[in-house]
């Protein structure tokens, strides 16, 4: 990497802005703004950066539809949001995915188009925490926030979880670096413990490195929650790890005043899924008989809580609400993306925000293939190779104000900083159009038929 | 006007000690992790996804270099990883995380999605990681996102045959669309 020389070129700096990047959604950045566009940013990671001075290349500007030759052709915005409107109207099992990477407030107008059409709501948690959020259900949800971490927790384990590449500055800015209040010494008051089976950049910086075996975590904190219950282990080495430094471990946990376990993808996406974090939180919950520990799972999108939080609030259910029958229903393996476009169920798909493109697995993105796909997105990405209806969207945290959800579930607003591109729109004007289109196209909402409890007697 | 610079080439990658030779292996079977790492995730989000920096951040498979060396083969040569869902044409590079032989890591991107499981059991998460793979040299080429979408879907092409779509002319590094405005605007 070259030397690159400072930005000194700018006309104002915008001050104390939130990054739309991950689930820190650290709410420190100053842009510097010349002639309406952010040329430097101040305090954000590499990550950070370089979302917000986007590729103007392939910034999505024009609405577009794809035309009789499958190429995709530029349209105003009402013959664009007509067309989108009509597939969506037409359509027996519609999906509605993503929602991640914009507001609260764009995703109020999309439960209502979703219960108004019954169509299924679902959010990125479908592929990365959806384990996390089952096993929250199973065995409890004993979280803290960022905050009391800084100032209080003097014990911090990663697990699955590559915080230095993913969430860069988690370290810095709120678990491991910052001076707190009961930890004035900052990184000299704190031990940190990274489990990973890859030696990754986060255990490089960690006191410690469990590297288990690939598919081990499961034994391992079942091994962890027999010592911490005053069991021996019958076993010398477990999941790849020596049992004398299990019971080290232990101790160390004990003893530890506030411990924080930060839980990521590794966990969720190995064989066992929920069952890890099921473990985990139990694990958490015996450590409490001892000292005080709480968890976090590592959310990727800097809203993709929200959503979750939203749904849960909105409908009780966090993610894959399926409203086909007029009410709500969910359940896991059926009423989830994934499983909806492996089985080839959906008629229409409603992307927004998100990218299933680049990160749904080949099997279930064929079926992407056969249908109508309509994207609201502010990139070309890989899933507008597959769209038929592209809407762009603007960008929430630097184009346009919104409110997001921390990793811990803090509300965060975040503000506006530059003007949207001229022909942009807005996500929740743009959901909100689309509502409004789709109730004038088919008049009667999806409710559930009146409930007979015994037809025959009637 | 001058930009804070955030793009990069090719993701940093170490050297590899040994110069590579002939290889002792034709064939590797390994475990397949994917996920994320700081250079995919900056340049995926900053919205290059067509570009070859894209290519090289995510279609990229990072390797243990005793493994490199069984099947010789350099930083940024290209293999074909294959598995029980399917196949793809990745670069080959020393990964940072090692030693972790047996086990290659693809960041998470349309490369790797050719080739992990869609199996959620019942749990609606895919099975992004511990997916059993092999690994090969080859002299194919690594496509261009746009390419490989149309080579994996082939959504918008007549073609069904793979060997013709993926020698097809390039959709190139820029969006492909017909139209005006969009051009003026900029
Ligand atoms: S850590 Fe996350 S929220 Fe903070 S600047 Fe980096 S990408 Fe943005």
């Amino acid at each position: 990497m070259s030397y690159e020389p400072p930005i000194t070129d700018y006309d104002e700096i915008v001050e104390n802005c939130t990054c739309a990047f991950c689930g820190c959604n650290c709410d420190d950045l100053d842009y510097l703004v010349k002639d309406g566009h952010v040329v430097a940013v101040r305090h954000a990671c590499r990550l950070g950066a370089s979302k917000i001075m986007e590729d103007m290349d392939q910034r999505l500007i024009v609405p577009m539809v794809r035309g009789a030759n499958g190429e995709l052709e530029e349209v105003d915005w009402d013959t664009a949001l007509d067309t989108a409107a009509e597939y969506i109207a037409k359509s027996v099992r519609p999906v509605f995915y993503g929602w991640s990477e914009t507001s609260t407030e764009c995703m109020k107008e999309g439960i209502e188009l979703g219960e108004y059409i019954g169509a299924v709501l679902d959010n990125q948690a479908t592929i990365c925490h959806g384990p996390s959020l089952q096993a929250v259900q199973n065995a409890g949800y004993p979280i803290q926030t960022l905050g009391e971490v800084k100032n209080r927790a003097d014990m911090i384990v990663y697990s699955g979880s590559n915080a230095m590449n993913s969430h860069p500055r988690h370290m810095g800015r709120y678990s491991v670096f910052p001076r707190g209040y009961f930890r004035q010494r900052g990184r000299f008051d704190r031990t940190v413990v990274t489990m990973d089976p890859k030696f990754s950049d986060t255990a490089k910086m960690s006191d410690k490195w469990i590297g288990f075996e690939q598919n081990g975590d499961y034994g391992f904190y079942n091994a962890i929650r027999a010592v911490l219950k005053g069991k021996k282990l019958t076993q010398n080495v477990v999941s790849g790890i020596p049992a004398e430094d299990i019971y080290e471990l232990v101790e160390e946990m004990k003893n530890a005043e506030f411990g924080v376990l930060f839980f990521g993808l590794g966990l969720t996406h190995t064989l066992s899924k929920q069952r890890n974090i099921d473990i985990a939180i139990k694990m958490v919950m015996d450590l409490n008989r001892f000292s005080k520990w709480g968890l976090t799972p590592m959310r990727g999108h800097f809203n993709v809580n929200g959503f979750n939080i939203f749904m849960a609030y909105e409908t009780g259910f966090a993610f894959g609400v399926d409203f086909s029958r007029g009410y709500t229903r969910y359940m896991l393996g059926e009423t989830n993306t994934i499983d909806l476009l492996v089985r080839k169920e959906p008629d229409c798909f409603l992307v927004i925000a998100a990218d299933p493109g680049a990160h749904f697995p080949n099997g279930a993105n064929q079926h992407l293939a056969d249908i109508p796909v309509i994207q609201i997105d502010i990139h070309w990405g890989p899933s507008t190779e597959l769209a038929d209806v592209v809407l762009p969207g603007s960008f929430i945290g630097v184009e346009c104000a919104g409110t997001s959800y921390r990793m811990d579930g803090v509300p965060i607003y975040m503000k506006k900083a530059i003007d949207k591109p001229e022909t942009c729109r807005d996500d929740e004007w743009i959901v909100r159009e689309l509502k409004e289109r789709v109730m004038k196209l088919r008049e009667e909402p999806n409710v559930a038929p009146k409930y007979v409890p015994n037809p025959a007697a009637e | 006007m001058h930009y804070a610079n955030t793009y990069l080439d090719k993701p940093v990658v170490g050297d590899l000690e040994e110069a590579a030779t002939e290889g002792t292996e034709k064939v590797l079977h390994c475990m397949l992790n994917t996920g994320s790492d700081i250079y995919q995730g900056a340049c995926k989000k900053r919205g290059s996804t067509l570009k070859e920096e894209y290519k090289n951040a995510s279609g990229t498979c990072y390797m243990d270099p005793r493994d490199m060396a069984a099947l010789g083969v350099k930083n940024w040569d290209t293999v074909l990883v294959k598995t029980d869902y399917g196949e793809v044409v990745v670069n080959a590079a020393k990964s940072r995380d090692a030693p972790h032989k047996g086990t290659v890591f693809i960041c998470k991107g349309p490369w790797a999605n050719t080739v992990v499981s869609h199996e959620t059991y019942c749990c609606s998460d895919p099975t992004y990681k511990g997916v059993k793979c092999t690994v090969e040299k080859t002299d194919r080429k690594v496509l261009l996102m746009a390419d490989l979408m149309r080579w994996v879907y082939k959504k918008y092409v007549d073609e069904t045959d793979d060997d013709v779509v993926e020698n097809m002319e390039s959709l190139g590094e820029l969006p492909v669309y017909k139209g005006r405005k969009w051009e003026d605007l900029k």
